[in-house]
């Protein structure tokens, strides 16, 4: 438990979206900075949200800033980021159920909020989309897009060490440590994979820790009553529609579905939950997404669902002061808030940045490092939005298509498919542990998309467990890492909380057949702690001579 | 219109062996399937009771019968006679088995390096059952091919505990470079590259270089041939000096798809018939009783006439069954009623433990006839009360049921005959 002593300008509490911009941001402007992450990258919820690049228009009467934000960093995010956008163009369509009223004023609010939308004959929209109701008496096309979040945010924190800031995965908060005036002086880090502790001084401290942002102020001696507003969402075996289908209607549960990748995810619920760690998918809100999700799709309610999920909304109620009584938490402002805990709670050099939108991030960041580089004297501008963000080249949208044709094209024994569903190729795993070599299965999914599709898991796991085998036998993995037995343990555990609460059906026998295989033909249930280590016994790869 | 005494419904290992037994006993039998089953999933061994704690697969059965609930409350008399006539049946096909009810449960290696427990198990995995006497165990596997992790699973099984076992453990990687261009290699292709005599002799050259010296027993992915495995097992074990047998790792199983040919093969000659690939898509029935089926593929449907239907189709995972979202679990060709938890307690919490909805099944009388229809009979994992996974019996159950079945069937056919 050695203490280690780092010293930069700011330390940015939060891996999510808005923590990595605020990264990129405060770096651009030529701060030094570190931020530290509890767990994975973009594994709170950046990574479990739909993946809706909104236009905005979903806000137009609920939340008309949040709206005009959204419309302006949509823009924003297609020209920064283009490789993480598919321009999948977006509907927001009245079925039978939706008020007349809202109908009327939904052009003129658009208008008022800078977002396009552009009314479409109904046999046009049929055409587009032939699985939509056919009950449709009104759409409207709107620039509505998917955004692939995890992409997002690596590239944000590539182009901030670009810059010169660093970014600690595995290490959560530990204590803030403020001078005699009450201003932040530093913080204290553990190393959650060796238990060290770390300590870093720092002149500005930034909490982007969203719905968790109540316990980083606790640390620092603030309240900071968040409103977690829990979202839940089912990925549906497919796409349903090419686009992204909204209802003309105030924001309610199933009314959202997002083409994303191979599958399409259809969401959301909002409730307020007290933990944002105990988001948990509930029958009744699975019940409430698919009966919802019929009256935009008839029938995908019978159709296969591949997983459910939540996340944890970071809203802020700032008119309301921590009584937090909501049921609903989608009356609050999905607007962002930047907290100068200097000048609200006498904690100088600290802010909290709560509320937004995975859509705003960026805006985000961009008001939270314009008033964390005030305070420190520098006035270099906020340049985030005229830079592009590293990444593949314009248009180089993933496609699974994509990486199936690149291996045709190399073949080869490097195209050795470790996830069938996903084509997930040998590698592309080595060379995403190449780059986090401390790594958890579940959090190479979260760059490769291994385990994501209708297997949930039941191949590529023993396959992807042998290959950390391999490269902790050959000094490849790094001693943080977990060992590959507690990676499979662990992955299995999590592809299992997803499917659970969806097992019915096709997905019901999936799950059968991946027991059959964990339990009946591999016992995984016998499997030890970890295996033994390597080079005592003469095993390695012998050449045929 | 095809006619039969009794229409079987699945083909898994209960489908299968009822089908050749009554096809052997002079029945007219049919076996429609909409598909290949579980067998294609299996690791090979023949699971009757590998209940943990039992030192036999006799004492496993008593154990499992205890339980009321459990299909060998009423079939434990028809597995010794079951398991026999399957052995025999088997063997005469070239699929010859060592072990019986009173062979001991040992530990086997499983692909990742854990122990599960087997007694009766085809030959090529006969030298994992055998006592150790000293004798090393050395698994391997090849480069390029996926699904092999014998270094990873020695080093697992060293931390195992396993009693008299090997005098001790390792895992090689033998580096194949003529597999280089062939990827995605599963079992079954590399069990047809094994058929191949000049391919075989080549790699069966290049493991033999590999072997450390001292006395082993080699255990090899199990994909020692197809058409010829009897020949590839002993060319192995003559070619390694060490006797051999094959470790199951992700399906296709290639030791089902010996025994899915084995019996099938047993069905024909016995004068049965076999659509596969022929999924039922209607019943026609009255009150009581089931007057034919309709299956369908391709452009044309068939009705199937008989006397009696046996279903043969499994559960949730052979897809006999549907769970559905309301919670109500589905018998999908009769409508059996299916006795379920309630589905708040479906599963356990833990992935690794049984679930409850595992038991779920189809309560039957002594004939193993549902209430609701006389002329229907349920054998195999459709059967209410087991946790075929937990208490490794679903072999058990299922030639038992066969057996149950074809035994009380064939009786008047043959008197008729």
């Amino acid at each position: 438990m050695t203490a280690r002593a780092v010293e930069v300008d700011v330390v940015v509490v939060g891996g999510g979206a808005t923590g990595a911009g605020v990264l990129r941001d405060l770096a651009m402007r030529g701060l030094s900075a570190l931020l530290v992450e509890r767990g994975d990258f973009a594994s709170g919820t950046s990574g479990r949200y739909h993946g809706l690049l909104h236009s905005g228009a979903r806000y137009i009467e609920s939340d008309p800033i949040s709206a005009r934000h959204c419309a302006e960093e949509n823009a924003v995010l297609r020209r920064i980021a283009p490789a993480t956008v598919e321009p999948t163009g977006g509907y927001f369509v009245a079925t039978p159920d939706d008020p007349d009223d809202y109908l009327e004023r939904f052009p003129a609010r658009c208008a008022e909020a800078g977002i396009e939308a552009e009314p479409v004959p109904l046999d046009e929209l049929f055409r587009a989309e032939p699985l939509l109701n056919r009950e449709i008496r009104a759409a409207y096309r709107v620039p509505d897009a998917s955004l692939e979040p995890w992409e997002l945010v690596d590239a944000n924190l590539a182009s901030a060490r670009e810059h010169g800031a660093q970014a600690w995965r595995y290490h959560p908060l530990t204590a803030v440590e403020r001078g005699s005036d009450g201003a932040v002086v530093g913080v204290r880090v553990r190393d959650a994979r060796t238990g060290e502790e770390k300590a870093v001084a720092c002149r500005a401290l930034v909490s982007a820790a969203g719905a968790w942002a109540g316990q980083v102020a606790a640390l620092a001696g603030a309240e900071l009553a968040m409103s977690p507003g829990k979202g839940s969402m089912l990925i549906m075996n497919r796409r349903m529609t090419a686009s992204v289908v909204n209802r003309l209607a105030p924001p309610g549960d199933g009314d959202i579905i997002v083409p994303v990748h191979t599958v399409c995810i259809l969401g959301t619920t909002d409730v307020t939950v007290p933990d944002p760690d105990d988001v948990h998918v509930t029958d009744d809100e699975i019940h409430a997404l698919l009966a919802d999700g019929d009256r935009l799709v008839p029938g995908l309610s019978g159709a296969r669902v591949l997983r459910a999920y939540a996340g944890a909304r970071p809203l802020y109620d700032a008119s309301a002061m921590s009584d937090g009584g909501h049921e609903e938490s989608r009356e609050i402002s999905r607007a962002h808030h930047v907290i100068d805990h200097g000048r609200r709670d006498g904690i100088g050099g600290f802010w909290s940045i709560v509320g937004g939108k995975l859509t705003t991030y960026r805006l985000m960041a961009r008001d939270t490092a314009d008033a964390v580089a005030a305070a420190l004297g520098v006035d270099a501008p906020c340049r985030t939005a005229e830079e592009e963000l590293p990444g593949p080249a314009h248009g180089d949208v993933y496609w699974l298509g994509d990486r199936l044709a690149a291996i045709e094209q190399r073949g080869g024994g490097d195209a050795d498919l470790v996830c069938e569903c996903e084509i997930v190729t040998r590698a592309r795993l080595d060379a995403a542990l190449d780059q986090r070599g401390d790594s958890s299965l579940d959090d190479v999914r979260r760059t490769t998309r291994l385990g994501m599709g209708p297997c949930q898991g039941a191949f590529c796991t023993p396959r992807a467990a042998a290959v950390l085998d391999e490269r902790a036998a050959d000094g490849r993995l790094a001693p943080q890492a977990p060992s590959p037995n507690a990676a499979m343990r662990g992955f299995l555990a999590e592809r299992f909380r997803g499917t659970r609460p969806i097992a019915w059906g096709e997905q019901l026998t999936e799950l059968w057949l991946s027991a059959g295989i964990f339990r009946g033909l591999l016992a995984v249930d016998e499997l030890p702690e970890s295996a033994e280590p390597a080079a005592t016994g003469g095993e390695g790869t012998h050449a045929a001579s | 219109m095809p006619r039969a005494d009794v229409v079987v419904i699945g083909a898994g290992l209960a489908g299968l062996s009822c089908a050749a037994e009554l096809a052997e006993r002079g029945a007219r039998v049919l076996l429609a399937a909409k598909g290949m089953a579980t067998t294609h999933w299996t690791h090979g061994a023949l699971d009757v009771a590998g209940v943990s704690g039992a030192a036999t697969s006799r004492a496993g059965i008593e154990a499992l019968r205890a339980d009321g609930e459990h299909p060998y409350a009423r079939l434990a008399g028809d597995v010794e006679p079951a398991v026999a006539a399957h052995l025999e049946r088997t063997a005469a096909q070239g699929l010859p088995h060592t072990g019986d009810l009173d062979a001991p449960l040992r530990p086997v290696p499983t692909a990742i390096g854990t122990l599960r427990p087997a007694a009766i198990v085809p030959s090529a995995q006969a030298a994992a059952v055998a006592p150790w006497n000293g004798d090393g165990l050395l698994l391997v596997g090849f480069s390029h091919y996926r699904d092999a992790w014998a270094p990873w699973a020695a080093r697992n099984l060293r931390r195992a505990t396993w009693p008299e076992g090997p005098r001790e453990i390792r895992g090689i990687t033998v580096d194949l470079p003529w597999l280089e261009r062939l990827h995605n290699l599963n079992a079954t292709v590399l069990a047809r590259l094994f058929d191949d005599p000049v391919w075989r002799q080549r790699t069966l050259g290049a493991i033999a270089r590999a072997v450390p010296s001292g006395t082993w027993r080699i255990g090899l992915p199990a994909a020692l041939g197809l058409e010829r495995h009897a020949e590839v097992h002993a060319e192995a074990e003559a070619t390694l000096g060490h006797r051999c047998f094959e470790v199951s790792s992700l399906p296709p199983s290639v030791p089902g798809m010996r025994l899915f040919e084995a019996l099938r093969r047993r069905i024909i000659g016995a004068g049965g018939r076999i659509h596969l690939g022929f999924e039922v898509v209607e019943v026609e029935r009255d009150a009581r009783r089931v007057h034919a089926v309709h299956t369908h593929a391709g452009a044309r449907t068939l009705r199937l006439l008989g006397d009696t239907f046996v279903l043969a189709t499994g559960g949730i995972g052979g897809t006999g069954f549907r769970g559905r979202r309301d919670g109500t679990v589905e018998e999908r060709i009769f409508g059996l009623h299916v006795t379920a938890p309630p589905h708040a307690a479906w599963f356990s919490d833990d992935p690794l433990q049984p679930h409850p909805l595992e038991a779920a099944g189809v309560r039957t009388d002594d004939a193993l006839r549902p209430p609701e229809l006389e002329n229907v009979r349920v054998i195999g994992s459709a059967l209410a009360g087991m946790h075929y996974l937990s208490e490794r019996c679903g072999d058990g159950v299922a030639l038992a049921s066969a057996h149950r079945v074809a035994n009380e069937l064939a009786a008047p056919a043959r008197a008729a005959a």
